[in-house]
């Protein structure tokens, strides 16, 4: 096991993420992309910690902040869209164009 | 005391200036109430008091050398303009011509402009225009002459403009100022192309270095040909002729000093220039051509005009024409004397007409008739300017005529030909004008016709006196050519020229024998003289229409190209800003992307040196 799958793996999760984040029409799964990109910042962190810093691990420190804070932020995003479908009765991305030009 | 009035004769344009200045205030603008008047008066004084300064002045420098005096007026790095004034005999004299045909004509538009409330605006622009001629004659410098000549053909277009509300004057006045500033600023550039070969303007330096000037050939004959363009335009030589033509539109006393005086100012600036002319034999002969032209050509066009003050323009362009090949030929006192005996004449011819006209309303010599009777007066001074004017003997054309054809005869032959016919051809145009107004029977218009009332009569008589005197005047000062050396052949060719003109003429116009109007065999030539050769329209297609095309074209290339590029600035500013706007789409998720994509850029071209030449390798 090298430290290179690991961070080849976390990027393909990451940009599976990206792909997810702008393509998706349903804001519950932009939500859910966001955080499959958390887990790849995760995923980086933890095998850094692993492979570079085995003794401090401060990595796994850091994994526990994003973790906590990818938890709070996963919480206003859904109070977010309940929101917005509270006034718009729908979750679709693409009828949130409002603020354009 | 005459010494004295001597040393100070440069004041002598002061008091015109100051004549015309104190006559501003009766303008119907500023003195509402006791009309205009008073402005002719102040002006007759100080034209009086110019006159009697000159005169007395003349009397103290008759046979002393003349004098220069040198007022500086600016002086900058490499260029000293000092104001050179001439006290001579001469030019005192020009100034006592001036000042004393200006005060007759000031007189004479006392009892003309009678009934006309432009008097403060009449008086101040004559009394600006004997400042301006006086000063031309002391002034003894290229430059300043040259500035003066624009100060006047300023003064022309507004004297000429007195009575705006007529739109022929408007346009006469608009063709006067053109014409003129056209020849004025061809002579600008040969007064700024004479300076680097010259180093100096002053007319007596400017004669010296003449004389022993080395200078290309084809340098001096480009800044002659500019230098004669002025005086062209000045004389109403041709092709610059047809503003005195229109110019004619003005009023009459003023009328008086064009013919006369203001003409002459470019001959006076070309007789100056003589010596630098004549260093190029092309200027020479481009002067006599133009000369020659203008004489014949004039003297023909006089002769098919119908409008009386018209016919005196062309003979004044015709005159100044043989000025010209006096000029070309190098007969300096020939040009000089031609312009003294043609000036007194000239005026004398047009305060009589202009007293006819005052009377009869028309100024269409077909209309008029039958007045010699009734208008002895007018019909002798007639009679007597052309006398003056023409070859008769004892008076003063004569003398100048026929010292000019003296001259002539053993140089150039053909000219005194030229000075034969204008001399044959004017005498018949006056004459003919002479049976047209005074001979035949009373017409519709000159049924009742008074002689004129005195503030024209007597200047007119004063004039007529003093053509009749000119004569003895020039033998007193012994300027009249010896005639124990004169040819007699030229002398007797130049009376029967006279005669044969003068008789032709009354026979046609002063008997019954031809119906009137005349009708020429040949139509065409008789409307080609009489429209003055189609000079309006031969303007009209040719500089006007090529200044007008080019001005239509320049106002397109701004409207459309410089406009255009500037404005397609703005208007791609504003189109890129419309366009651009859309790139913010509302979708959030194409935020994102722009985040995304912008990270990627920027993170690509930061970390390209490690692995941007492996890359490259591999796609190449």
């Amino acid at each position: 096991m090298q430290l290179r799958y690991f961070l080849l793996l976390a990027a393909a999760l990451f940009c599976i993420g990206i792909y997810g984040l702008i393509t998706s029409r349903n804001a519950v799964r932009v939500l859910m992309s966001i955080e499959l990109l958390l887990n790849a910042v995760n995923l980086n962190l933890m095998a850094f910690s692993n492979y570079l810093d085995s003794t401090l691990i401060k990595g796994q420190v850091f994994t526990v902040f994003v973790i906590t804070v990818a938890a709070a932020e996963a919480a206003v995003g859904l109070a977010i869209v309940l929101a917005i479908y509270r006034n718009r009765d729908t979750v679709d991305m693409e009828q949130f164009n409002l603020l354009k030009w | 005391m005459a010494q004295f009035l001597l040393e100070t004769v440069w004041l002598v344009p002061l008091y015109a200036l100051i004549g015309g200045l104190l006559a501003i205030p009766w303008s119907p603008g500023i003195i509402r109430k006791t009309g205009p008047r008073p402005a002719g008066y102040v002006n007759l004084i100080m034209t009086f008091l110019a006159l009697v300064h000159s005169a007395i002045a003349l009397q103290a420098t008759w046979s002393h050398p003349p004098q220069e005096v040198f007022l500086p007026w600016l002086s900058t790095a490499g260029l000293d303009l000092t104001i050179a004034i001439e006290i001579s005999s001469i030019s005192v004299g020009a100034m006592v011509v001036i000042t004393g045909l200006n005060f007759l004509a000031q007189i004479f538009a006392i009892g003309y402009m009678e009934m006309d409330w432009g008097l403060g605006r009449f008086y101040s622009l004559l009394g600006l225009f004997e400042a301006g001629l006086c000063a031309l004659v002391l002034c003894n410098n290229l430059f300043f002459s040259y500035v003066i000549l624009e100060i006047l053909t300023l003064g022309t277009y507004l004297l000429v403009g007195l009575w705006f509300s007529q739109p022929l004057v408007v346009s006469g006045a608009r063709d006067a100022f053109l014409t003129k500033r056209v020849g004025d600023l061809f002579l600008l550039m040969g007064v700024l192309g004479l300076w680097p070969l010259a180093g100096t303007w002053n007319y007596p330096e400017l004669a010296q270095w003449a004389q022993t000037a080395n200078v290309d050939p084809t340098i001096i004959t480009l800044v002659g040909l500019a230098l004669v363009a002025g005086p062209m335009g000045k004389c109403a030589q041709f092709p610059l002729h047809l503003w005195l033509d229109e110019a004619m539109e003005g009023p009459m006393p003023s009328t008086i000093l064009r013919n006369s005086v203001v003409v002459a100012s470019g001959a006076w600036v070309l007789i100056k220039l003589q010596p630098v002319l004549t260093l190029s034999p092309v200027v020479s002969s481009f002067i006599v051509a133009i000369g020659a032209v203008t004489a014949i050509g004039g003297s023909l066009i006089a002769i098919a005009q119908i409008d009386v003050k018209r016919c005196l323009s062309y003979s004044v362009s015709a005159y100044m024409g043989l000025v010209f090949i006096a000029v070309g030929a190098r007969q300096d006192e020939a040009a000089l004397l031609l312009v003294l005996t043609h000036a007194v004449s000239a005026a004398l011819l047009v305060m009589s007409t202009g007293g006819i006209i005052w009377n009869s309303i028309t100024q269409d010599v077909t209309q008029l008739g039958g007045l010699w009777s009734r208008r002895p007066i007018s019909g002798l001074a007639f009679i007597v300017g052309t006398l003056g004017l023409i070859g008769f003997p004892p008076l003063g054309g004569f003398w100048a005529l026929l010292k000019l054809a003296d001259g002539l005869w053993g140089t150039h032959p053909w000219l005194v030909g030229i000075v034969i016919a204008v001399n044959a051809l004017t005498a018949f145009s006056l004459v003919r004008e002479f049976g047209l107004i005074f001979g035949g029977k009373a017409k519709q218009m000159t049924e009742r016709s008074p002689e004129v009332h005195w503030p024209m009569v007597l200047p007119m008589m004063i004039l007529f006196g003093f053509v009749l005197h000119l004569p003895l005047i020039l033998q007193a000062l012994s300027l009249l050519p010896d005639w124990a050396i004169l040819n007699k052949d030229v002398v007797l060719l130049l009376i029967w020229s006279t005669i044969f003109g003068c008789s032709i003429s009354s026979v046609i116009y002063l008997s019954n024998i031809i119906p009137k109007p005349i009708r020429l065999p040949w139509k065409g030539l008789q409307d080609l003289l009489a429209y003055d050769f189609y000079t309006p329209n031969l303007y009209r297609i040719t500089i006007i229409f090529s200044v007008a095309q080019l001005s239509k074209f320049a106002d397109m290339i701004d409207r459309f190209v410089v406009d255009g590029i500037v404005n397609f600035v703005g208007l791609f500013s504003l189109l890129g800003g419309e366009g651009l706007k859309y790139s913010t789409s509302g979708q959030t998720q194409f935020y994102a992307l722009t985040v995304l994509l912008g990270v990627g850029v920027l993170g690509a071209w930061v970390t390209w040196p490690f692995w941007g030449f492996q890359f490259l390798d591999l796609m190449f």
